[in-house]
């Protein structure tokens, strides 16, 4: 009975998998779950998309609000990425503010969003120095089975894809501005970043898009950003024992080829919502 | 054969008159309900009446009650008691952790007074234990190790090695081959070895 | 020209008065929806005849709805629900041992239960704190599920019930207890019987069942007796009811018959929901030989 020395001795049983280059739920070292993706599910957000990698699903939703730029950047909007692991989503978080894990996920977001430039935050910018758009981009976790990262940058890209902006005019006599709901545009998405996960077994075995068990039992975590130019973006290792270079480009080369992977499918998907309209 | 039936919590099952009340059920105005989701299980058990119950193939025992055998991983020892996660009641997986402690007194069924917990138990260690209360509002699942079918049944050595049992108190390394005490289970199931 | 944010532009270090959210990134102190700003209005909701969404009013029309099991690979049971656009989840946890200690019941298991919207759930942007709507919500949905479980069963242990709203078009809360009961049935948690939520709105002479989000917070001002909202959770094999909540203002008679009403919902529900979970159980197992 595996079931019995899976959960007494887990290191043990990944260890007897990896040895033969396989993994426990039958994938190969450096195969990602399958990935699938739902775009403009929900009605109340400005643009949302589903992402499932595995049994890993993330919902983004983003809503648009008005507002004042900064004094000290009058030509700039803003974005306001948030990842929220709710109790919902796996008994290991609980309820209440959010804990260490959700806070370095929403910042590791800002900085994708930042470094890749896929939205510049000067076209969020409506009048100089008077009024831009925020967009709060939400990244709700429902079902959390590890690689929560790569799920959180999918799901970000494809809703801010299918984020439409409603148009605004400012009243030349009020000086207030005039909002119609019933002509959007879509946001200028300029690069599209996407990550790729990695955790290191026992300081040397490289696996890919980890599941929440592997990540907790590995040595170390790797995230690896990188745009359709194969510009790396992002690079995070947040500790953990150290990694060669050429195990580090063996990364990059994989995240590019993530890129690839992911952008089709993005493109894909988005294009079956607009003729299915 | 018909296929089984299915039911859902509340489904009226059928009269107490009828059937014995098994597991998965409750009775109710003399009438036997569902109170889980799964299929209808008649069995006949030599009785004059078939035993009703409503059973998932999925975690048919969820908690660990009085008397149960069950499987734990040793977290934390001190003189007076170890300290167990629970692993599996019989030989369900819980999906949730469980706390249990094993006192001193409960090791082993003679001579309990010469118990050393060092001697019998060391962290990490997988155990099979008995459920002998739920404990009180301040403590745990009490377990006891104290019949030979009982005890450690997986240990590591000092040298990370899997340790052989050597005898009912003693277990050995079998790359060093230094000895190391603890309470052994007499039967090494063959469910560890995978 | 006047300008409609003046505090934040003339003044923008003293709104960091404010107490700071540092475990989140934040954004500008103030922000408002565009819909404050709309150049035309809405057209209001037709308050006789058909309903917006084409349904009958003053009739037992629920939206139809789709329900799903299983979902959730960490939880212990989970359902999915969706009622036209009102989609919500919930996740069941446990049985696992008391968090606190000094609550630990050694006869009775505990439920709790946690209610939340995504931000992105309303019309308006949500805050990411929880507001008192939602642990109002909450609570009212531990009272209409506690009934139906057998805590019994379940000493010294909890047993979490959360649910996520994904859209709010109405109805949540009893959209919520029926989705909660579900997941409670998915988990294997014994219960008495499911528990079913329907809601209605009275407005004034008439009423809608299973109401909209507009249709809940729109208000005609003809008449100003019989204006409210209703909600009830049901159990329908037992034929007990496990929670009533009303808003508004309603005279005993248009109660009673809301009370009705809404039972009358539930059981259009019920299939639905029996046929969900049997087909969870029979995707999970195949059923057991009979020897």
């Amino acid at each position: 009975m595996a079931a019995g020395f899976k959960i007494a001795e887990p290191l043990e049983y990944h260890r007897s998998f990896l040895k033969e280059n396989c993994r426990p739920d039958g994938r190969e070292l450096s195969e990602f779950r399958t990935t699938t993706l739902n775009i403009g599910s929900i009605s109340t957000a400005d643009g949302s998309a589903l992402v499932k990698v595995g049994n890993t699903t993330v919902m983004c939703g983003i809503k648009v609000e008005l507002t004042n730029p900064l004094v000290e950047a009058p030509g700039k909007g803003f974005i306001v990425p948030n990842v929220d692991l709710p109790p919902l989503c796996s008994s290991r978080f609980r309820p209440g503010p959010p804990g260490e894990q959700a806070q370095a996920a929403s910042q590791f977001i800002a900085d994708v969003i930042e470094s890749s430039e896929v939205i510049q935050t000067e076209d969020l910018c409506i009048e100089r120095g008077k009024l831009c758009w925020v967009l709060y981009c939400d990244m709700m976790c429902v079902d959390y089975d590890g690689n929560v990262l790569d799920a959180c940058i999918i799901a970000l890209l494809a809703a801010l894809k299918n984020t439409k902006l409603p148009e605004v005019t400012i009243n030349k006599d009020t000086g207030a501005p005039e909002v119609n709901l019933e002509k959007r545009k879509g946001l200028n998405i300029r690069k599209h970043p996407v990550g790729a996960s990695f955790c290191v077994f026992d300081d040397s075995i490289l696996i890919v898009d980890p599941t929440a068990e592997e990540e907790g039992l590995s040595t170390s975590h790797l995230t690896v950003v990188t745009d359709e130019k194969e510009r790396l973006c992002v690079v995070h290792k947040p500790g953990g024992t150290p990694l060669s270079a050429e195990k580090l480009q063996e990364c990059i080369g994989r995240a590019t080829a993530r890129q690839r992977e992911i952008q089709k499918l993005v493109d894909k998907v988005i294009h079956s919502v607009k003729t299915a309209q | 054969m018909s296929p089984m039936k299915l039911c859902v919590p509340g489904d009226k099952l059928c009269s107490t008159e009828d059937c014995i009340p098994g597991t998965g059920i409750y009775l109710r105005h003399g009438c036997i309900y569902s109170s889980l989701t799964g299929y209808v299980l008649k069995k006949n058990e030599g009785e004059e009446l078939p035993v009703i119950s409503v059973v998932r193939e999925t975690e048919t025992q969820l908690l660990p009650d009085v008397g149960a055998i069950v499987t734990c991983k040793v977290t934390s020892i001190n003189p007076r008691f170890a300290k167990v996660h629970i692993l599996y009641v019989g030989s369900t997986p819980l999906k949730d952790r469980f706390r249990g402690t094993i006192r001193k007194e409960d090791v082993r069924a003679t001579e309990k007074d010469k118990v050393e917990t060092y001697k019998s138990f060391r962290p990490g260690d997988i155990v099979l234990a008995k459920v002998i209360s739920l404990g009180d509002v301040q403590s745990n699942y009490l377990l006891t190790t104290a019949e030979n079918e009982l005890g450690v049944v997986v240990a590591h050595s000092e040298a990370g090695a899997q340790m052989v049992p050597i005898s009912w108190c003693e277990m050995q390394c079998p790359q060093t081959h230094s000895k190391e005490f603890r309470k052994v289970a007499r039967v090494q199931p063959e469910f560890l070895q995978a | 020209m006047p300008d409609c944010f003046p505090h934040a532009v003339t003044f923008p270090f003293l709104c960091t008065t404010m107490p700071t959210d540092t475990k989140r990134v934040r954004g500008p102190e103030v922000s408002q929806s565009p819909t404050l700003f709309l150049c035309k209005h809405v057209a209001v909701l037709p308050s006789h005849g058909r309903r917006a969404d084409g349904r009958q009013r003053d009739q037992v029309d629920v939206r139809p709805v789709f329900v799903r099991c299983g979902l959730v690979s960490q939880a212990k049971g989970s359902a999915y629900i969706e009622a036209g656009n009102t989609k919500l989840m919930c996740c069941v946890y446990g049985p696992r041992e008391m968090e606190r200690k000094d609550e630990t019941d050694m006869k009775c298991g505990k439920l709790t239960t946690d209610m939340r919207f995504a931000p992105f759930s309303c019309l308006e942007r949500g805050s990411w704190i929880q507001g008192s709507q939602d642990k109002d919500l909450s609570l009212m949905l531990h009272e209409s599920l506690q009934p139906a479980v057998c805590l019994h069963k379940y000493p010294r242990s909890q047993i979490e019930v959360n649910v996520m709203v994904l859209e709010n078009s109405g109805s949540v809360l009893a959209h919520a207890v029926t989705c909660a009961s579900l997941a409670l049935a998915d988990a294997g948690i014994e219960m008495y019987d499911l528990v079913l939520g329907c809601s209605i709105r009275q407005n004034g002479a008439s009423y809608v069942v299973d109401p909209s989000y507009m249709e809940e917070n729109s208000c005609s001002s003809v008449s100003s007796e019989n204006q409210g909202g209703l909600t009830v959770a049901f159990l329908p094999s037992l034929n007990q009811i496990s929670g009533l909540q009303s808003d508004g203002e309603m005279n005993e008679e248009t109660l009673t018959a809301g009370v009705r009403t809404c039972i009358e919902g539930c059981y259009k529900l019920y299939p639905v929901i029996q046929q969900a979970l049997t087909k969870a159980v029979r995707r999970a197992a195949p059923p057991p030989s009979e020897s």
